[in-house]
């Protein structure tokens, strides 16, 4: 059984352009998923859909075997965790701590439990110190590691990121990825949304949308093999493989750099 | 001219809510023409705080900030009209949507001119102008920026900067949303507005690639304290950027692994891919 199984989606929010059209995307269990497109590519309002935040206009969205219905979504969510790219758009709690409880609450996590966890996520994002402070006031940065904690704590099957990373300085970024790289290894699904190479590197397949409908879906080693593919759909190859393609095939020393630096975007 | 930092200090008062770094005794100068310059660090750092002083947003708690010719303290000087300072200083915050208010583009545009007394003529023909400074036609004049991509709101939110004519233009994380075209799109705009106007453009940012290809000078925040002032060269070949939790620009990365996995001596400070492999097909020659 998939753990998200798309059909024949479609969505558009005035009824007249559509914003994703003929999505067809099944997602097996501990997948890392990057999800890839240019600003408008209908890749956010994708992962909405996955959490029920908005609703297909047509076709139909399986989590764990279970269609996204009004009746059942509010139980399918608990296996979803979302982190969004603007922290400000998911806060609740009067302080750090209240609103990373705030998930585990709806998931009635015993309270001695809640406790422990908080602290446990907490320092995992680095913001043990400042559990009593209201979220409004943090920085961006710092509410994005408070959002994320919060999330983590929820110890979903699905953790879907939504360009969470843009707010993040590089080393809370590093952080943040090598702690998804943890996730996956224990067998979490995840769902990376981006339009950052670099990042989508750290993915076992990548699915390209552009201008609403997915252009490619495949394993990275393939995908990467067609640069252009990631030029038409307006999007940057990662460093490497831009400085790799300006390097001779034939000449045996550019060709031995060449290799190392395919090497080099593979083993991420 | 331009700003002078002079040994400023900022604290939030004790039973404050906001948690937002203090700054400690910082000391530098911006000039009033011809500067890109990045301000860089880790979350939380201090770079929003001092931004704000830039423009007499805050004031500092110990030392000035001298803005224009007029010396910014802690005690509110009555013969300084703060509003004209910031006439000279613009700040673009950071999520557009904190400073967009208005039903269409052109009135939030204009907004800023008419508080400075300009005529209303006056001010639209400068909407218009500086609309197509950031690259949007006049067909954006009549929209609702509630309705317009990240980008684009982006884009009118320094139209409405823009339009106050700053010497000096500040922006809080400008790019971050953006994807690889926009954030090109975005930085060559900026670069044509200093190269074309001369204004000094100050970024806060944490995007490394973009500092080194762009800017000309890195202030790097540190725990609230200015620890390095100088060009972006001077950071990535000197500083100590695990401490400052920063990293270096990709270019660099991946010919730093070319080196040590091959065993090559390229010069590894390239500041874009097609510079990188120049220095790469020199090295293998060798």
């Amino acid at each position: 059984m998939s753990m998200i199984n798309i059909q024949d989606v479609t969505f558009s929010y005035t009824g007249k352009r559509l914003i994703l059209k003929d999505i067809n995307l099944t997602v097996e269990q501990g997948e890392w998923v990057a999800i890839l497109g240019h600003n408008g590519s209908g890749k956010s309002t994708l992962a909405k859909l996955l959490v029920g935040l908005l609703e297909p206009k047509s076709g139909t969205i399986a989590i764990d075997g279970v269609l996204l219905t009004p009746d059942t979504l509010y139980e399918e969510r608990k296996k979803i965790g979302i982190v969004f790219q603007n922290p400000d758009n998911q806060f609740v709690g009067v302080s750090v701590r209240d609103d990373i409880a705030f998930g585990m609450e709806n998931l009635n996590v015993p309270r001695e439990e809640m406790l422990e966890k908080i602290q446990f996520y907490a320092e995992k994002v680095g913001m043990s110190d400042l559990l009593e402070k209201e979220p409004s006031t943090l920085s961006g940065g710092q509410k994005q590691r408070v959002a994320i904690a919060g999330i983590l704590a929820m110890q979903t099957k699905i953790m879907i990121f939504d360009e969470a990373t843009s707010m993040l300085d590089p080393t809370s970024r590093n952080e943040l990825m090598s702690y998804i790289s943890t996730l996956h290894d224990e067998g979490i699904t995840i769902i990376m949304i981006t339009h950052d190479m670099e990042e989508a590197l750290y993915a076992d397949r990548l699915v390209v949308l552009k201008e609403g409908a997915i252009f490619e879906d495949a394993a990275k080693a393939i995908l990467l093999r067609k640069p252009e593919r990631f030029r038409e759909a307006r999007l940057d190859l990662p460093m490497a493989l831009k400085i790799q393609s300006g390097l001779s095939k034939t000449d045996e020393k550019e060709k031995r750099v060449r290799d190392f630096l395919w090497e080099f975007v593979s083993a991420k | 001219m331009g700003i002078r930092f002079r040994e400023v200090s900022y604290h939030y008062p004790q039973n404050h809510l906001q948690f937002h770094q203090a700054i400690e005794k910082i000391s530098f100068q911006v000039s009033a023409k011809g500067e890109f310059i990045a301000l860089v660090g880790h979350t939380g750092s201090g770079k929003s705080t001092l931004a704000q002083h830039m423009n007499a947003l805050i004031f500092p708690t110990e030392g000035s900030v001298e803005i224009f010719g007029h010396s910014v303290t802690r005690k509110r000087n009555r013969k300084i009209r703060y509003n004209d300072l910031r006439k000279h200083v613009g700040l673009v915050f950071q999520f557009p949507e904190y400073q967009l208010f208005e039903e269409t583009v052109e009135k939030d545009i204009i907004f800023g001119p008419l508080n400075y007394k300009v005529p209303l003529d006056e001010a639209k023909t400068i909407a218009l102008k500086t609309l197509a400074q950031v690259g949007l036609d006049e067909s954006y004049l009549n929209r609702n920026p509630f309705n317009l991509s990240g980008g684009e709101k982006k884009r009118v939110s320094i139209a409405g900067i823009l339009a106050l004519d700053p010497d000096i233009l500040v922006l809080d994380e400008p790019t971050s949303g953006l994807d690889p075209e926009g954030k090109r799109v975005l930085m060559d705009l900026f670069q044509s507005i200093q190269f074309e106007t001369d204004k000094t453009i100050v970024i806060i940012t944490h995007d490394m690639d973009l500092v080194y290809q762009y800017t000309s000078r890195v202030l790097v925040m540190n725990q609230g304290k200015l620890v390095f002032d100088g060009t972006p060269e001077k950071l990535f070949r000197t500083a100590p950027l695990t401490e400052y939790q920063l990293s270096m620009p990709e270019t660099i990365k991946v010919l730093q692994a070319i080196n040590e996995r091959l065993g090559l001596s390229i010069d590894i400070y390239q500041k874009t891919a097609e510079a990188a492999i120049q220095a790469i097909k020199e090295a293998v020659r060798q």
